[in-house]
């Protein structure tokens, strides 16, 4: 496979805004393309002693959609966002607390667990928790003849033939989390793999540009 | 004294088997456990499968319910799976309401159900906008021990295979609905898919990956749901799912899909060939 240039990539473009909250220990509010999510950090907090984990910190993730009433989706959003999440946290640092993440869908369209990802991520790196690595998400759609969209919009996604979503660190770009809907082929699935580890660098310049901008602020 | 050494210090105790390439239950890491299916473990249910992947158990029961059509989608049918871990399948699962990881379980169950496409939900629908079948695929888990989803994928596509839908007629004008259950036909499934979990443990110089892991290697992989489902149905992915825990290379995931192709052929021949018995008797 030839590779392909990084400039050949058109991913949404990205706004963020740093501690949006004040009362928060991290927060960021983050659109991409016209999906908007905003996520805040708490913690190392004092928990319960239950869920408390002498090893390291026990990362709680609260997922809040627009409508505001919880369902199943909602906790599989929140499953692939705390296991993604706990891989970058060093939680080691941290045991026997809770750090406690909440995400705030506000507006919807396409791409919505994407940008839930990343936007959590700028939010533990404006709360200052000790991380091993940063994670970003890139989402890439298989259309109806079989080309790779990479960020779909919304009525891309609805009428693709499979959707694949992969996170991957920024220390040697592994595969941190992937998860696929529909039906495609072992070819397919290795190209859209290496053109969403090549886009992730686009989010990984993003993050570095963002704390740059708010380096002296903070 | 080996077992109290595993209570002090599991983490040694783990890597110790894994730096002599060998796992603590005697497998090597590509070696998956032994699959047993049994057709027709519960009479009065209108199909069922129980399932053995090593210890864990699965048991899957699919009952018929006749139902209107939602109005947006007046042409296709229900299929509902339910997955419940139970107290009595490990310690980890208290009563009560669904804990978030089987909620997390059935979703991926029935996603990688709807997404492989074996059944067409058209072909539950009898009379357009009227009536439709709502088959409810119920999964209790009776022993936990790792790779649940492989063992629900299997429990619930045996089932499906050995589903026999009674004949209906239907009155338009009176809308009387007679179900008789002595003429049955088979429901269409198109292809078979099976799923391969992989756990990946952090390993130095690399990350190890071990197919088919035990609860156990599970808890040392990250702890429940960070293992890799590969999920394969008739030459195409229907579903490649990683939530955190270890992170993968890309030598390692093209080792992984391989091996998931071998595993999920032999998974088909043992259901293949349960059926094919099954029919014979």
């Amino acid at each position: 496979m030839v590779p392909e240039r990084l400039q050949d990539f058109k991913l949404k473009p990205l706004k963020c805004e740093l501690n949006f909250l004040s009362k928060s220990d991290g927060s960021a509010i983050l659109s991409q393309g016209d999906t908007v999510v905003l996520a805040s950090v708490n913690g190392p907090l004092d928990i319960k002693t239950t869920s408390q984990n002498i090893e390291k910190a026990t990362l709680e993730v609260l997922f809040c959609s627009k409508e505001g009433k919880p369902s199943v989706a909602d906790r599989f959003k929140e499953n692939v966002i705390r296991n993604t999440c706990e891989t970058a946290i060093l939680g080691c640092l941290y045991p026997r607390t809770g750090i406690t993440l909440t995400i705030q869908e506000l507006e919807n369209y396409g791409g919505l667990l994407t940008c839930a990802v990343n936007c959590a991520c700028l939010a533990l790196i404006n709360s200052g928790v000790g991380m091993r690595h940063v994670v970003a998400a890139v989402s890439c759609a298989v259309n109806e003849v079989g080309d790779l969209v990479l960020e779909p919009t919304q009525q891309e996604a609805e009428s693709a033939r499979a959707l694949l979503y992969f996170v991957f660190d920024s220390r040697d770009k592994n595969l941190v989390t992937g998860f696929t809907e529909g039906t495609f082929s072992e070819d397919t699935y290795e190209e859209a793999l290496v053109r969403c580890r090549l886009a992730s660098d686009f989010v990984f310049q993003f993050y570095r540009d963002v704390v740059k901008k708010y380096s002296n602020v903070i | 004294m080996a077992e109290i050494f595993k209570h002090i210090y599991p983490s040694k105790y783990f890597n110790d088997y894994i730096s002599r390439n060998v796992r603590p239950d005697g497998r090597k890491f590509d070696e998956h456990r032994d699959v047993k299916v049994n057709i027709n473990a519960i009479t009065s249910a209108d199909a069922s499968a129980a399932v053995k992947c090593g210890n864990s158990t699965v048991v899957c029961g699919i009952k018929l319910e006749l139902a209107k059509p939602k109005a947006e989608e007046p042409d296709t049918g229900f299929l509902i799976s339910n997955v419940e871990l139970l107290p009595l399948c490990s310690s980890k699962f208290r009563p009560g309401p669904p804990s978030d990881h089987a909620q997390v379980i059935n979703n991926i169950v029935s996603d990688i159900v709807m997404n492989s496409k074996c059944i067409d939900l058209k072909d539950l629908c009898l009379v357009h906008d009227k009536l439709a079948w709502v088959v409810y695929c119920d999964l209790v888990c009776l022993d936990y021990d790792g790779s649940i989803v492989d063992a629900c994928i299997v429990a619930i596509m045996t089932s499906l295979k050995t589903l026999l839908l009674p004949s209906v007629s239907f009155d338009a004008e009176t809308e009387e609905v007679k179900v008789d259950t002595s003429a049955r036909l088979p429901l269409k499934i198109h292809g078979l898919p099976v799923a391969t979990s992989f756990g990946i443990y952090e390993h130095i110089p690399r990350n190890i990956v071990l197919a088919d892991p035990s609860a156990y290697e599970e808890e040392m992989c990250g702890g429940v749901g960070a293992n890799l489902i590969v999920c394969w149905n008739k030459g195409l992915f229907c579903g490649i799912q990683k939530f955190g825990g270890s992170n993968l290379s890309t030598e390692d995931e093209k080792r992984t899909l391989v091996l998931a192709k071998e595993i999920s052929k032999l998974v088909e021949g043992v259901i293949e060939t349960c059926i094919k018995n099954d029919k014979v008797k």
